[in-house]
């Protein structure tokens, strides 16, 4: 029972068994599965809702300041209470239902994107032992799943609004979600096959045995998902779904206090959603050697497990906030694409190099494999009915292969790809058709005389 | 004009390593990076063009204008003993092209040391700031430095009365906002 407890979900502490049963026997039932993962839930809601509210302050700060600007500064000391006076505001505003639109969907479609943004929250390791709510050993599949159920909240909020705009942009964004999707889920097998286990916690777990965190021996795949997760959260500069110099807000139109509040919370938590599988798959998760995890020339991680499992939560907070950093960042320095080019990106650049990363991944992942599994080279070594890399040679074979061999041939590969396609620079097509205009007016000219030139030089 | 060659064909290798590396793009994100460092750690100095932050909040400090903005009128005073610096020339009333300024004057004794002189002493100054258009003629026009438009530029009132400046308003200036700094 305990077994199947600790691995269906991260037990609570022994402080707060204690706690919850105060019992020499303590009711198995009643503390691991009802008080304490409703209590780790509220704790992450109430968490991720309120730096839902405060990303979006970040937001505002942010770009102000990218573009010399101050930003909130009036409502608390810097604006600190902006956040909650945006929430009194959406909370009392009236909530309009355009007459023409079809109620029931209107009234599902942000539910059902709130809803699936949040719920991926349960499976996110947010730390080490028991900051989990469920370790579920599919998480990252079910991330993927769920996350890509958003579209259709998306979706149903274009055509219940019944207005172009909604409509368009949820056009936009349904097959900009689905095409991203892909590469997304592409990018994250390389890291899959080092780590062999679907379990975000699993996946942590993994890196920790490593040794190293899977960005060094996956850049590709690191970078692959992070366009691909601007483009699944319709961030810019993906952000065709809200264009507001075409679409005014695109899917969100028509939609106005507190039903809008939600399609915003839902992009907020996605961009934590996705930072967060970034952060758990490339960047090792809640560890930081030498602080939590790991030791780091002979300073080891915190001894006391309680201690750890807090740092090791500052951690992983700290890694999703430079990912979400770099969204903001992104966000305020580079220009919206244009639709054709959003998807060519998506279809003859991410997904090509993703199905390249997994083929060459795999090529050196048997190669290295030991000999008595039918490898060559006999780098890595077999723990727990995982193979390892051995320390050095392992490693830096993996690494160097990444960044010397995979890259190069992945760009030549893409570039012999896309050596046909259109030019995506708009100078140069209108020099072509300038020249072509030019050329059509000279034989014009030649089959008849040049007529008598006026006006002043 | 020759035939335009392909873009792919113009491009140096130099260019090509650029967009290879895709240095445009760093290069953008450097800019707007180093502005959002700087606007941590500067000093703010609202209205400074060499700051990371531009913005003045004005209501709170004080908003810069051009050292050569003209706004409120100004009598000034001799700072040695408090007296009016005007002579009650009218010269300003006269140079005024909107005839916006009214000068009331007596003539009296006024002792200057051991001689009595008869003299045009000033009484009342009107300036009607709703009539000025700031053209800084009268200043000019003063031979005594004494009328003068400052960089004060916060003239609303509430009533039309309120335009009409006389001269203590116009000795002592309104000073009825306070700024932090």
């Amino acid at each position: 029972m305990e077994a199947i407890i600790a691995n269906l979900m991260f037990v609570a502490p022994n402080w707060v068994r204690d706690y919850i049963t105060h019992e020499k026997q303590p009711n198995v039932f009643w503390s691991e599965y009802v008080v304490w993962p409703l209590a780790q839930i509220i704790v992450v809601l109430f968490i991720v809702l309120t730096l839902v509210a405060y990303l979006v302050y970040l937001e505002r700060k942010v770009s102000a300041f990218m573009q010399a600007r101050l930003g909130p500064m009036r409502v608390g000391p810097w604006g600190l209470l902006q956040p909650l006076a945006d929430g009194i505001k959406l909370l009392l505003k009236e909530d309009i239902i355009p007459l023409k639109a079809d109620r029931a969907v209107f009234i599902i479609a942000p539910i059902v994107s709130v809803v699936a943004a949040l719920v991926v929250l349960a499976v996110i390791p947010w730390g080490a032992a028991w900051a989990t709510i469920a370790n579920v050993n599919i998480g990252l599949l079910l991330i993927l799943a769920v996350s890509s159920v958003g579209v259709l909240g998306l979706v149903l909020a274009g055509w219940g609004s019944n207005s172009k705009y909604s409509l368009l942009g949820a056009l936009r964004s349904s097959a900009q979600m689905v095409s991203y999707e892909i590469g997304m889920g592409l990018s994250l097998i390389g890291a899959l096959m080092f780590a062999r286990t679907l379990s975000m916690s699993g996946i942590i777990d993994a890196q920790r045995a490593d040794g190293l965190w899977y960005i060094f021996v996956q850049p590709l795949g690191f970078l692959i998902y992070a366009v691909s997760a601007l483009g699944e959260t319709n961030r810019a500069p993906f952000d065709l779904p809200e264009a507001e110099s075409e679409l005014v807000a695109g899917y969100h139109t028509e939609y106005s206090g507190f039903r809008w509040a939600l399609f915003f919370m839902a992009e907020y938590s996605a961009m934590i959603v996705t930072s967060a599988v970034a952060v758990t798959v490339f960047l090792g998760g809640w560890m930081l050697p030498g602080v939590t995890g790991t030791p780091l020339l002979g300073i080891g991680p915190i001894g006391n497990p309680t201690l750890h499992t807090f740092a090791s939560i500052i951690v992983f907070a700290g890694k999703i906030m430079l990912l979400i950093y770099a969204y903001m960042w992104f966000r305020w320095t580079w220009p919206r694409y244009r639709y054709d080019q959003l998807m060519e990106l998506g279809w003859k650049w991410m997904i090509p190099a993703g199905l390249a990363n997994i083929v060459l991944t795999g090529i050196w992942y048997v190669l290295a494999m030991p000999a008595s599994q039918g490898g060559w080279l006999g780098l890595m070594r077999e723990v727990n009915r995982r193979l390892i890399p051995s320390w050095p040679g392992g490693v830096l074979y993996f690494i160097g292969t990444a960044f010397i061999i995979t890259i190069p041939i992945v760009w030549g590969l893409l570039v012999t790809i896309n050596r046909r396609s259109r030019d995506f620079n708009l100078h140069d097509q209108r020099q072509l058709q300038m020249q072509l205009r030019r050329e059509r007016l000279e034989k014009m000219l030649q089959e008849q005389p040049r007529p008598a030139e006026t006006g002043v030089e | 004009m020759s035939a335009a060659k392909t873009p792919a064909a113009k491009r140096t290798i130099g260019q090509l390593i650029k967009r290879l590396l895709l240095l445009d793009l760093f290069k953008g994100l450097m800019v707007t990076f180093k502005y959002n460092a700087r606007a941590l750690y500067e000093p703010r100095d609202g209205g400074n063009p060499n700051q990371a932050i531009y913005t003045e909040q004005y209501p709170l400090e004080a908003a810069r204008v051009s050292e050569r903005f003209r706004g409120a009128p100004r009598l000034n005073l001799d700072p040695e003993n408090g007296s009016t610096l005007c002579i009650a020339c009218d010269l300003c009333a006269l140079a005024c092209p909107v005839d916006c300024i009214e000068v009331g004057s007596i003539r009296r004794e006024v002792r200057e040391g051991e001689k009595v002189n008869k003299k045009k002493v000033l009484t009342t100054f009107i300036f009607d700031t709703s009539r000025c258009m700031f053209c800084n003629l009268c200043s000019e026009a003063c031979p005594t430095d004494c009328l003068e438009l400052t960089q004060s530029f916060e003239l609303a009132v509430y009533h039309r009365a309120g335009f009409r400046w006389d001269r203590e308003m116009l000795e002592k200036g309104i000073n009825y906002v306070r700024y932090a700094k």
